[in-house]
């Protein structure tokens, strides 16, 4: 009997399978070289978790780095990399696949990414969404530009930007009191003045999901029946039970917190985590969550589009700016405007972090939603080739 | 302080000569030079009113331009209805840029500064009404694009059924498109605003990009044109779906939602995308890079959209019979790529470029990976129920029918199989017989009876020829191929033959030996002969009345090599029986059949109906 591993877990359910499996191992015929795919198998399972677990420790380690751009980036990486791994220790264990239960975890599995095939189709939205943001931001330096004196009329003109910045990160509910307000402040009374043309400008910008489609519900369904295998399919299908109910987990992490930090529509974070701690990954990957959803229950964090600490940094900054613009009386003291440029240096550095960090997060996301396919792609068909004689 | 002056000197030179209508520096040079000639009375000579400060000219222009352009930017009537108007506002604006941006240089004094203040508080306000003047030129130019009667009796698809999509148009100009072009042409140049209307827009545009408020007047643009791309886009009846939404849906409402995807994909990228380009390249004419990021802010969604359907098609089911709808996906995109890399050829747009071809991809290999399910559904059919008389299988008569209506798509297939790892077309075609016959086989085995399973492998092999035969499967396949396969329903042929009516025959076979029995014995052999011929005979015949041989020739030459083989032994063995001594008084009586009688029960055989299972006389 092969020594038991060292797993964190201690006196974890896991490894007591384990033990059952090597015990079972030692008492079967087995065919030329099972013996040794099976303890092959066992290790690359083994390992597999750990690298997980580590990826999730490495994640939850640096708390200011939460929920930035760069720790979401880190976040997809460690999706892509885990899902690498997966697709490989499949394709290894090729032969194991359209055994039952497997062929059904399996297929679960894919049904579950084609599900999240659509969160990243909306996050990538959404991150479009902040990029219209980031260019009304950019209109407002343009006009409070440092070198020059600051006017009247240079302050008009960051305040438009700023309340079409406003407008453009409400809810769409919320939107047409405020658009109205804007009217009467910066536009002439229009004979023709539409409302509902002029949201049009400001319209979510959605274009991969219909209106009713609803991210909670969505994240929802690729948790629904995501339970631990039970011992019985753990040694049915030689430990890949395991294999793929941590990647299952793991996709389902990694596109909650994608929903949890970025605008899109329907952003419910309310959904059932409960992972058995028999896993290494589970504390880890619990703890991020928890702290994730403390800071969507923070007071000036409830309704936010979205946790991104970039976005944070955006109603921070906009909301002094807007305060200053406000109470801005002209002239304008030395004073008032040294304020006013320490605003615009915190937004310009809010701009440049946005703005650095946009595309290769984007380029990410599709990077997932092209290895997601990929992937399932790949496993149906060796699932199909498996069925019948060959 | 000396420089000071001689700098403001200049600017005032400078202002001067501008007013006069001059802006190059040699009047502005001349003028300085009437100055110095002046020289002491300069400084009693009043250029402006008796106003001794530096920012006096500055000033007296300042108030002038306000004086101007107040009016304007307080007016409730659109200063575009009227081109004195916003001729005059443009001048205006044009001086007060250029003013502030000759004055600037002298910021450091404290009383121009206070002036630029002022001047730039005007430039802003002239630029929020010039945001406006923007905004309702884009909207009251552009009213959605209509599929109206002329337009889609003037472009091909392929369902002539166009859906509800012809609400009568306004008769506002810019919906008349102009259409005079043949079918099959999408060379229709579509006027997305009138022509005056993209002069005043590149006009505002001039203004607002030289005053630094490029990018409002970006975002009014763009703002302006997604709306309209995205209506005109839901009224070519394409929905937002998302991949599970197409993965759900009934695959006939699949269908429906393809059809009009193709029809949208191909106004899109031959219409209303160029057009968006030709609009933006009007409007910001002068600056590219505006143009560009424009444009590229209008497209994007629409395409998105666009692609995303294409994309849930090709991660969709692998069911066969999506096949056809599937290729036609493929194909818009592959005809479309040229307009497509035309159109989004732009540094921003490369990522968009790199998406299409990506999700083209994958639409050659869910096509691929249809024929891998064709495969599979082939491989696992089972041989449960057999099919009654040996007849043609269902699954036979499915997949060359299929397989037929595929090779009309032969050039695109070529192209999606060349595309992939290992297989071309024709040995993809190749294997998917050989399952075919295969499963074929196996299911011939449930037949006990091994003559059975000849002509059921005969049957299905005679039709698969046929349906090779005089189409592009044939081509693809090859002669050889043809050859092999008759070959193999000969084979079975003779297979059948052998394994039913050897049997019969060889009962006729009269022994000419020495040692073959001869008087009486002989007599009583020859007897039992014919009985125990007319026993296999009727026997065989019985069993196969039943079955079923569909293609007339086939039928004709079973018969006919039955016959040749039955016919000449029978009449020789009744011959030989007749004259044989020994039988008995009356011979005629044992003998049943004559040799036509033989020859009508065998031409009744294969009708599948049992005819020749009653036994006559």
């Amino acid at each position: 009997m092969p020594a038991t591993t060292d797993s964190s877990a201690a006196a974890s359910f896991t490894n007591i399978g384990r033990s059952i499996l090597s015990l079972r191992r030692d008492q079967v015929h087995s065919i030329e070289g099972m013996n040794m795919q099976h303890h092959d198998a066992d290790t690359e399972l083994e390992s597999f978790q750990k690298r997980v677990t580590d990826r999730f420790l490495d994640l939850s380690s640096s708390s200011d780095e939460l929920l930035t751009l760069s720790w979401v980036q880190k976040l997809l990486q460690s999706f892509l990399i885990s899902q690498d791994e997966f697709r490989q220790i499949l394709f290894r264990n090729k032969s194991q696949l359209h055994k039952p239960p497997m062929d059904r975890l399996i297929a679960d599995y894919f049904e579950r990414s084609v599900k999240a095939l659509d969160v990243c189709n909306a996050i990538r939205d959404g991150i479009e969404q902040i990029r219209q943001w980031q260019k009304l931001i950019e209109i407002v330096l343009i006009a409070l530009d440092n070198k020059k004196l600051i006017g009247e009329g240079h302050f008009r003109r960051a305040k438009k930007a700023m309340v079409d910045l406003a407008i453009s990160m409400l809810d769409e509910k919320e939107s047409g009191s405020a658009l109205a307000n804007r009217n009467r402040s910066f536009g002439r009374n229009n004979v023709r003045d539409n409302l509902h043309k002029s949201l049009g400008h400001f319209r979510s910008l959605s274009w991969s999901v219909s209106r009713s489609w609803s991210a909670a519900r969505q994240l929802q369904a690729i948790g629904n029946n995501l339970n631990a295998p039970r011992s019985h399919e753990i040694m049915a299908t030689n430990g890949l039970a395991n294999l793929v109910f941590t990647m299952s987990f793991v996709l389902l992490f990694v596109m909650w917190a994608l929903v949890a930090a970025i605008p899109c529509q329907d952003r419910g974070l309310q959904v059932h985590f409960s992972m058995s701690r028999q896993f290494s990954w589970a504390a880890p990957m619990l703890m991020l969550h928890e702290r994730i959803m403390e800071e969507s229950k923070k007071r000036d964090r409830r309704n936010a589009s979205g946790l991104l600490r970039e976005i944070y940094q955006i109603e921070k900054s906009t909301r002094l700016m807007n305060e200053l613009l406000d109470s801005a009386q002209f002239p304008i003291t030395e004073e008032k405007e040294g304020e006013v440029r320490q605003r615009v240096q915190e937004l310009s550095m809010v701009f440049e972090s946005i703005k650095g960090g946009l595309n290769p997060l984007e380029g990410q996301v599709r990077e997932v939603f092209h290895k997601i396919v990929r992937s399932r792609t790949e496993g149906l068909d060796s699932l199909g080739k498996g069925n019948g004689p060959d | 302080m000396a420089e000071n002056g001689e700098e403001k000197l200049l600017a005032v030179a400078r202002h001067i000569a501008r007013t006069l209508g001059h802006n190059d520096d040699t009047m502005a040079d001349d003028i300085l030079q009437i100055f110095s000639n002046f020289d002491g009375r300069f400084s009693r000579e009043k250029m402006t009113d008796d106003d001794p400060r530096p920012c006096a000219p500055l000033e007296h222009s300042l108030k002038s331009l306000h004086r101007q352009i107040s009016q304007y930017v307080a007016s409730d009537n659109p200063i575009w209805a009227d081109s004195a108007d916003s001729s005059a506002f443009l001048d205006s604006v044009d001086e007060l840029i250029s003013t502030i941006k000759d004055w600037s240089p002298m910021a450091g004094d404290k009383s121009i500064n206070a002036c630029l203040a002022r001047a730039d508080d005007l430039l802003q306000q002239s630029m929020f009404r010039l945001e406006d003047d923007f905004r309702s030129l884009m909207e009251r130019g552009g009213d959605s694009f209509e599929l109206c009667d002329s337009t889609t009796a003037n472009l091909s698809f392929d369902d002539d059924d166009d859906d509800g999509n012809e609400d009568d148009s306004d008769d506002s100009d810019s919906n008349q498109i102009p259409v005079a072009q043949p079918v099959n042409d999408y060379d229709i140049i579509i006027d997305a605003l009138p022509s005056v209307t993209v002069n005043d827009l590149n006009e505002i545009a001039k203004r607002m990009v030289s005053a630094g408020f490029g990018k409002e007047c970006s975002h009014v643009y763009s703002s302006c044109r997604r709306e309209f791309l995205e209506e005109s886009m839901s009224r070519l009846g394409l929905q937002k779906l998302s991949i599970e939404e197409v993965q759900k849906m009934p695959w006939q409402e699949v269908e429906e939602q393809i059809d009009r995807w193709v029809k949208a994909t191909n106004v899109a990228l031959r219409i209303l995308f160029p057009s968006e380009r030709r609009l933006c390249d009007r409007v910001f004419f002068g600056f590219s890079s505006a143009a560009d990021l424009s444009f590229m802010e209008v497209c994007r969604g629409s395409t998105i959209q666009l692609l995303n359907f294409a994309d849930a098609i090709a991660i969709g089911s692998r069911s066969p019979e999506r096949l056809f709808k599937v290729l036609d996906v493929f194909e818009t995109l592959r005809d479309l790529m040229p307009e497509f890399e035309a159109v989004f050829s732009d540094q921003y747009c490369l990522l968009l470029r790199n998406e299409a071809v990506t999700i083209w991809k994958r639409l050659g290999e869910a096509i691929r990976g249809i024929f891998m399910e064709l495969e599979n559904l082939i491989r696992r059919d089972p041989a449960k129920a057999a099919v009654p008389g040996g007849g043609l299988h269902p699954i036979t008569r499915y997949v060359m029918n299929y397989l037929r209506a595929a090779c009309r798509s032969t050039q695109t297939l070529e192209q999606v199989f060349e595309k992939g790892s290992s297989s071309s077309l024709s040995v993809q075609m190749a294997w998917i017989m050989e399952l075919l016959e295969s499963n074929l086989e196996v299911k011939s085995k449930i037949y006990r009876d091994p003559a059975l399973c000849s002509v059921f492998m005969m049957n299905n092999g005679r039709y698969i020829v046929q349906k090779v035969n005089d189409n592009e499967l044939g081509s693809l396949l090859g002669d050889d191929w043809i050859r092999k396969h008759n070959a193999k329903v000969r084979q079975y042929h003779s297979n059948y033959q052998r394994s039913s009516w050897n049997k019969v025959f060889g009962v006729l076979k009269i022994d000419n030996i020495p040692s073959a029995p001869s008087g009486a014995a002989g007599a009583r052999s020859l007897k039992e002969k014919l009985k125990l011929f007319y026993s296999y005979f009727d026997e065989t015949c019985k069993t196969q009345s039943s079955w079923v041989v569909f293609d007339e020739k086939l039928r004709e030459e079973l018969k006919i090599a039955i016959t040749k083989l039955l016919l000449p032994a029978y009449g020789n063995f009744i011959v030989k029986f007749q004259n044989s001594p020994d039988i008995c008084k009356h011979p005629e009586r044992l003998i049943k059949y004559t040799v036509e009688d033989v020859e009508v029960r065998i031409d009744e055989l294969f009708q599948g109906t049992g005819a020749s299972a009653g036994g006559k006389k």
